[in-house]
């Protein structure tokens, strides 16, 4: 579904991709954890375009998508939820739902998928009129996965998605995500929390100073030597 | 109680002029993040546009009245295209497109003073008449116009922001440029249609001066530092707090020539400008819609 070749990338000439090969299988949940900096963010960024590529290739069902448009890319079916602030706050929550849906057509259409989203996420049909800066934290990031979905995409990209959130909402939002995959979507997640990911994961890629350090399914990666120490405090 | 009354009739429709000057900057500012101080140079360009097509060619008022505002905004755009536009595409900072803007707005002031000379010029569309007594207030027509203008224009511009696709797009840019190209919003197209509106309202605004009292070519400077103080008081970030604001400037300006002389009166838009720089910068209602 989704490949990477040697993706090399960056920002204002500084290299932080230096050259990324990475698959996503259908309906696969794939984890990319590692330490800040390491470039995490910039493999999904890369992919939307939103980071300088110098070289490599990203093929989405065998199609080249590099250097794609964001709405050729939402067309496509790739979907990306942003690191932080993923709503806009100013706007009501149904006005997000509609901006998600913004290249749907046919306004029947639109409305028929919000209220599959509101069925799904019953908080956001309660919260319908209410601009979304009054939402939760956790209200926010359910709200930026229903406009998402509204696109009904094939693979859905998420960036720190338990970023400022509490155990217990993290642990609802990963419980949400494999809902997601149920559905036949797949989902590449770059984490933070790098136990809660490999967990959730069907297969996790470590990125270490912009190279892909490990590569293995959750049983492996979490025996790993490297990774108990490194990322799991040796406590796992 | 006249006296009252006349003077916040005054704030009002004082207050209406820098709303309209107000809400088509905050509107460019809020969609493109930087300060487009040429939007002054707009109004006054406009005021002589109609002067140039009522007064000079002699087409009939109502569609010298159309082409002012369509040429007003095609000028915010094609300031937007030529000057900006190519600025932010060699990454310039907002510091030098806020020169560009100032550099912009003396130019147009200019090319005026060429083309029309210094002198005041005057539509003469309309015949002075006495006004209408109201509770011992007078009102002209023309007045009465104005305070009526500004209105529609702002239900026009509520329901545009708020009911449209193309209003929904410009708020999501406004509040995160970044986040908007993600859900697939182009906000280059986004900033064009904000220099249009945002334009097309500093031409309603030249037009409104030009009817009603006389166009200068440096009155562009003056109604900027209006309109941009009226944004500051309600809040830069918001086009209708921007619109609050300056009637509130507008109302303030006027009740406080009742007490100081009237040359205090720009005055202490300056004191307001600082006051609120320098204590509420958010303005009155400005911070009070942010995100978490």
């Amino acid at each position: 579904m989704l490949h990477i070749k040697n993706l090399h990338a960056g920002y204002n000439g500084l290299e932080i991709l230096k050259g990324i090969n990475l698959k996503v299988g259908k309906k696969e949940i794939v984890a990319l954890v590692g330490p800040n900096g390491a470039g995490k963010s910039t493999v999904i960024k890369s992919i939307f375009n939103l980071a300088k590529i110098t070289g490599g290739y990203i093929f989405f069902n065998n199609k080249n998508i590099l250097g794609l448009k964001t709405h050729e890319l939402l067309k496509e079916g790739v979907c990306y939820l942003n690191q932080g602030r993923t709503i806009f706050g100013n706007l009501t929550v149904r006005e997000n739902l509609e901006l998600g849906a913004r290249l749907i057509k046919n306004k029947e259409e639109v409305k028929k998928r919000i209220s599959a989203i509101y069925k799904k996420f019953q908080i956001l049909k309660k919260r319908e009129n209410d601009f979304a800066y009054t939402l939760s934290g956790g209200q926010q990031q359910v709200l930026g996965l229903g406009r998402a979905l509204i696109t009904k995409p094939k693979i859905l990209l998420l960036d720190e998605p338990s970023l400022g959130l509490s155990p217990k909402l993290q642990k609802e939002l990963f419980l949400m995500i494999k809902k997601i995959k149920k559905d036949g979507i797949s989902i590449l997640i770059v984490e933070q929390n790098a136990k809660k990911a490999i967990e959730l994961a069907d297969r996790t890629y470590l990125l270490e100073d912009g190279k892909i350090a490990l590569e293995g399914s959750g049983g492996f990666i979490l025996k790993h030597k490297k990774i108990k120490e490194v990322y799991l405090g040796g406590r796992y | 109680m006249s006296l009252l009354l006349q003077v916040a009739i005054n704030g009002l429709i004082a207050g209406s002029i820098y709303a309209l000057v107000s809400s088509g900057f905050s509107l460019i500012y809020n969609t493109n993040k930087f300060m487009h101080f040429a939007h002054g140079a707009s109004v006054a360009v406009s005021g002589y546009f109609l002067y140039g097509f009522f007064a000079i060619i002699k087409l009939n008022f109502f569609y010298s009245l159309s082409l002012t505002l369509i040429f007003s905004a095609l000028l915010g755009l094609l300031i937007y295209r030529i000057i900006y536009l190519p600025l932010q595409n060699r990454k310039a900072s907002n510091v030098i497109l806020l020169i560009a803007s100032i550099s912009i707005l003396i130019l147009l002031q200019n090319l005026i003073l060429l083309l029309f000379g210094a002198n005041v010029k005057d539509i003469e569309f309309v015949e002075v008449k006495k006004g209408l007594e109201f509770f011992g207030a007078v009102i002209t027509l023309t007045q009465i116009v104005i305070l009526l203008t500004a209105v529609l224009f702002f239900i026009f511009l509520y329901f545009f922001m708020n009911k449209t696709i193309l209003g929904k797009n410009m708020r999501a840019v406004s509040e995160n440029k970044e986040l908007a190209s993600i859900v697939g919003i182009n906000s280059r197209k986004i900033s064009d249609f904000s220099f249009l509106i945002g334009s097309f309202l500093g031409g309603a605004a030249g037009i409104l001066i030009a009817v009603e009292q006389n166009i200068t070519p440096t009155m562009g400077t003056i109604l900027m530092i209006k309109g941009f103080t009226g944004a500051v008081i309600g809040g830069i970030s918001s086009v209708p707090a921007a619109v609050l604001g300056s009637y509130l400037l507008g109302l303030a300006e006027n009740f406080g020539i009742v007490f100081l002389p009237s040359g205090y009166k720009d005055a202490i838009s300056f004191v307001l400008l600082f006051l609120f720089l320098l204590f509420r910068p958010e303005g009155i209602i400005g911070g009070k819609r942010r995100t978490k």
